[in-house]
């Protein structure tokens, strides 16, 4: 709750004291702030009567003096250069500039300039420059997420801006929750390191009185991991809500884009939104898996009947008064009971066409049991399978790949050759690329439980135990991590600290923050440790909210820049 | 949560940089006309931005010397700031009403025919305020893509939201009225019948020789005044029950106005986002028709019908010359 609230607030206090019509401006990225945290009927109500996008607003020329401008964007040089040029040819009556993150001053400089006829009234930096899609989970939201898997020397500038745009990120989260952290990082990621250090220099350093926050006795925790430490966890298939749907058809900001399925009639809803906040049937079912949701919608299904059927025995003039009455709420059910109706029919087509029962039990097995001969001949006969997609395959012996890669090369060697020949659209060499990114020598965490007696110990007797559901026994490394942490055991030798900062103990709130994204299956491991009342908080925030298709496409993009650097190099 | 208030930098920053621009502006005023200030910065703003209304241009349009004064809101601002205090008006009136309600519901002696006009004249004048109301907020609808209609748009959803909501209000209040109406008529009733069967009882006890043919004076008188009231009562409950049909009406008006919450119509980014591609698409139309205009039957026609009137002449001239 804390994010959302956090950025509510600022939203609500940019309005509150500014009376009369407004008019409120946001950027491209500013919009997916707001848009998730805070709806348009609520806008309504704090008399904000018009919403327009920065970029559209230079073009259009009608002025609206009666109207007062409430600007919130980010302090970038491209907005900066459009703010200008609309101070200096105003079209409200008023101006009050809102930043997103901290102002240089040579941007406040700029602005000053340009505002001849002194429009602007106040500008302030309200830091609510992060996606809190979830309570306890944020995301950047960032397009060229690819960038942290090339090398600082290939493309310094490009990976400097990425750097930036998270330190940026990092520091706008601990602003709006008035702390300062102690920083650990990933001892093996360069990305990780660099956004650690540069990080405490800002916090520390730079603006270091603007961070002087009240001291709690344990200070908070924000450690730096990289994605590439665990590449498991975004290539398997999901079977929970949340991160089903945005496995199979997409989720982003909380809305979900049926117009990708394109099997719908023409009238069904093409867009719907899947917040928790505002849709109780989906917070009591976001994570839970396929089988319970199933059962759960058709209760809901069946109250819905019956609750129509009552409308439908109208007789009495006191029964027609009700039904007016209930007439919103019950339209407002039908809605949501439609959408997720939809939704799970789409998936289950999904699930259907693409055999995900199949290839997911073999994934589920590759990601957490042993046996390199079984998995071998599981591998082949799904890549022989006709009916099973290109990104699937591809998926299998990736997956394949990560766990065996140093057990019988020869096997390895065939299934690459067995891929390449079965997926025309297969960029050749990829699994590869992906394990010199993430193979077992660039990882620090014991991805497959293998590595030490008492995790291989663990894993035989949760094997002798057996799982209750199949598809759903695979825990993100980050489960371990936290766990680590709960107990006060994180290595300083693979998590060491920046600089020369230390924490006694546990800390009660942490930050984790991956570089490179994070999935829904991460986020639900987060929720769930948060409800065991530990203690220790924990919040979880990444570039961008990955599924198989969004890492395989950020794999594809840095493989392609690599190959090209390597060509100038 | 943190913030931080740059404005105390942005003012000095901002009166700094207007006396430097002060001292070169007395040079220029002899020399033009115009609003000084124009012709200073447009130094400092880049090339590109032609769109500046030149300083002795004639008719300098909608320039943003224009900016300086507070325009005046358009026509339609009027009626939104109408409706926004007719609902005042009915919020104030609400109370009244519920008043006057508590009052026609106290058990009293004699009839109580003032307080249940009140009643009724305040049913009639909310209903009233609220139909007025919703025919003004009609008005805003209006149709294109301007900025303009978008800002309408969001005013006129915003007020039906506020009316709707005081309408189901008023609703509630009449049917717990009405429920409380009928258990009272109810009780009074069953008091009458009770009254009547003792009394009839006990004249038949005491006036057995009689027969008992028919009721004596005072229980007819009883039974009339019996029947007189339930249909008074039933008078009250039709009226009632006309006016929450009324308001039926309005809300099934409002309710196409008012957005569902938490559907993807009331995202910000859907909003602006439709905004946007309709806005594209309205341009892409324009664009087409312009097109299509240009390469028309008509235009060709006109061209080829110039081109040979030029070609007459030339030769007329040349006609002309040779002669």
């Amino acid at each position: 709750m804390v994010l959302v609230t956090s950025v509510r607030d600022y939203i609500n206090r940019m309005l509150q004291d500014i009376s009369g019509m407004k008019v409120l401006i946001l950027d491209s990225e500013t919009v997916s702030n707001v848009s998730i945290v805070y709806s348009q009927s609520e806008l309504l109500q704090k008399e904000v009567f018009l919403v327009e996008m920065i970029d559209s607003i230079s073009v259009s020329k009608e002025s609206m003096s009666h109207l007062k401008a409430v600007y919130f964007i980010r302090p970038t040089s491209e907005n900066i250069q459009k703010l200008r040029y609309q101070l200096a040819h105003p079209r409200f009556g008023e101006y009050h500039l809102f930043f997103s993150n901290l102002l240089k001053d040579t941007q406040i400089h700029i602005l000053a300039d340009s505002d001849e006829q002194e429009v602007v009234q106040q500008v302030q930096e309200y830091y609510a420059d992060f996606v809190a899609g979830d309570p306890y989970h944020f995301t950047l939201n960032m397009a060229s997420n690819h960038l942290y898997m090339i090398p600082a020397v290939v493309d310094p500038s490009g990976l400097q801006r990425f750097s930036d745009r998270v330190v940026d990120g990092i520091a706008a989260v601990f602003l709006a929750l008035k702390r300062r952290p102690v920083i650990r990082y990933q001892r093996t990621s360069d990305t990780a390191k660099r956004i650690a250090q540069e990080t405490a220099k800002l916090m520390y350093q730079h603006e270091s009185a603007l961070f002087d926050f009240r001291r709690t006795e344990s200070s908070p925790l924000l450690l730096v991991i990289d994605r590439r430490d665990d590449p498991v966890t975004p290539l398997l298939n999901q079977w929970t809500y949340q991160a089903m749907v945005h496995e199979l058809i997409g989720l982003q900001d909380n809305k979900v884009d049926l117009k990708a399925i394109g099997s719908l009639p023409k009238d069904q809803q093409v867009e719907v939104v899947l917040s928790s906040e505002q849709d109780a049937f989906f917070k009591s079912n976001m994570y839970e898996n396929f089988g319970d949701i199933g059962m759960n919608i058709k209760r809901m299904v069946d109250d819905f009947q019956q609750v129509a059927k009552s409308n439908q025995n109208i007789q009495t003039v006191e029964d027609m008064a009700r039904f007016v009455d209930n007439y919103p709420e019950y339209k407002k059910m039908q809605g949501n009971v439609s959408k997720h109706v939809t939704l799970v029919t789409e998936m289950s087509k999904l699930v259907e066409a693409r055999k995900l029962m199949m290839v997911s039990q073999t994934e589920q097995d590759l990601a957490c049991n042993g046996g390199q001969g079984a998995a071998y001949e599981a591998v082949t006969n799904l890549l022989n399978n006709e009916s099973v997609s290109d990104i699937d395959r591809l998926r299998l012996v990736m997956l394949y790949a990560l766990r065996y890669e140093k057990e019988n090369p020869v096997q390895l060697m065939q299934l690459f050759n067995k891929l390449a020949s079965r997926s025309p659209k297969y960029k050749p060499g990829l699994v590869q690329f992906l394990l010199k990114q993430a193979g077992v020598e660039k990882r620090t965490g014991d991805l497959f439980g293998n590595r030490d007696l008492l995790n291989i110990a663990r894993n035989m007797a949760r094997g002798l135990k057996g799982v209750e559901n199949v598809y759903t026994q695979h825990q993100p490394l980050l489960f371990q991590t936290m766990e680590s942490i709960t107990r006060g055991r994180l290595r300083d030798v693979d998590y060491p600290f920046v600089g020369d900062h230390f924490q006694q103990g546990r800390p009660q709130e942490v930050v984790i923050f991956m570089v490179g994204g994070t999935t829904y299956e991460e986020s639900r491991s987060v929720a769930l440790q948060n409800a065991t009342n530990s203690g220790i908080r924990f919040i979880l925030g990444g570039s961008a909210v990955l599924n198989s298709k969004r890492f395989l496409k950020d794999l594809e993009e840095a493989q392609r820049i690599s190959r090209s650097g390597s060509h100038m190099v | 949560m943190a913030t931080r208030n740059r404005t105390t930098v942005y003012r000095k920053h901002r009166d700094a940089c207007k006396s430097a621009r002060a001292p070169l502006s007395l040079s220029a005023s002899d020399s033009f006309g115009g609003p000084v200030i124009e012709m200073v910065s447009g130094s400092f703003s880049r090339s590109n931005h032609s769109s500046y209304a030149p300083l002795n241009s004639d008719d300098p349009g909608p320039s943003s010397s224009d900016a300086f004064t507070i325009g005046m809101p358009p026509a339609w601002v009027d009626d939104s700031e109408e409706v926004t205090f007719n609902i005042q008006k009915v919020r104030d009136k609400m109370g009244e009403l519920s008043k006057a309600h508590s009052k026609a519901l106290m058990p009293t002696f004699g009839d109580n025919k003032g307080i249940q006009r009140e009643v009724e004249m305040l049913i009639h004048d909310i209903t009233d305020l609220l139909r007025n109301s919703e025919k003004r907020l009609q008005k805003l609808s209006t149709r294109g893509l301007s900025e303009e209609s978008n800002l309408r748009k969001n005013v006129q959803r915003s007020l039906a939201t506020d009316l709707q909501s005081l309408s189901m209000e008023l609703r509630r209040k009449q049917s717990t009225y009405l429920k409380r109406l009928q258990q009272q008529k109810e009780g009074q009733d069953g008091i009458d019948l009770e009254f009547n069967m003792n009394g009839k009882m006990s004249r038949l006890d005491e006036e057995d020789e009689l027969g008992g043919s028919g009721f004596d004076d005072y229980q007819t008188i009883k039974m009339k005044k019996g029947q007189h009231v339930s249909a008074e009562r039933e008078r009250e409950i039709q009226q009632v029950l006309g006016s929450v049909n009324d308001l039926a009406q309005i809300m099934k008006d409002l309710s196409a106005l008012v957005i569902d919450q938490g559907t993807i119509v009331d995202r910000i980014d859907y909003n602006v986002q439709n905004v946007s591609t309709s806005v594209e698409e309205g341009f892409k139309q324009l664009q087409k028709a312009e097109r299509t205009q240009r390469e028309g039957p008509m235009v060709k026609c006109a061209t080829i019908l110039l081109i040979l009137c030029f070609i007459m002449i030339v030769l007329l001239v040349l006609k002309n010359i040779l002669l």
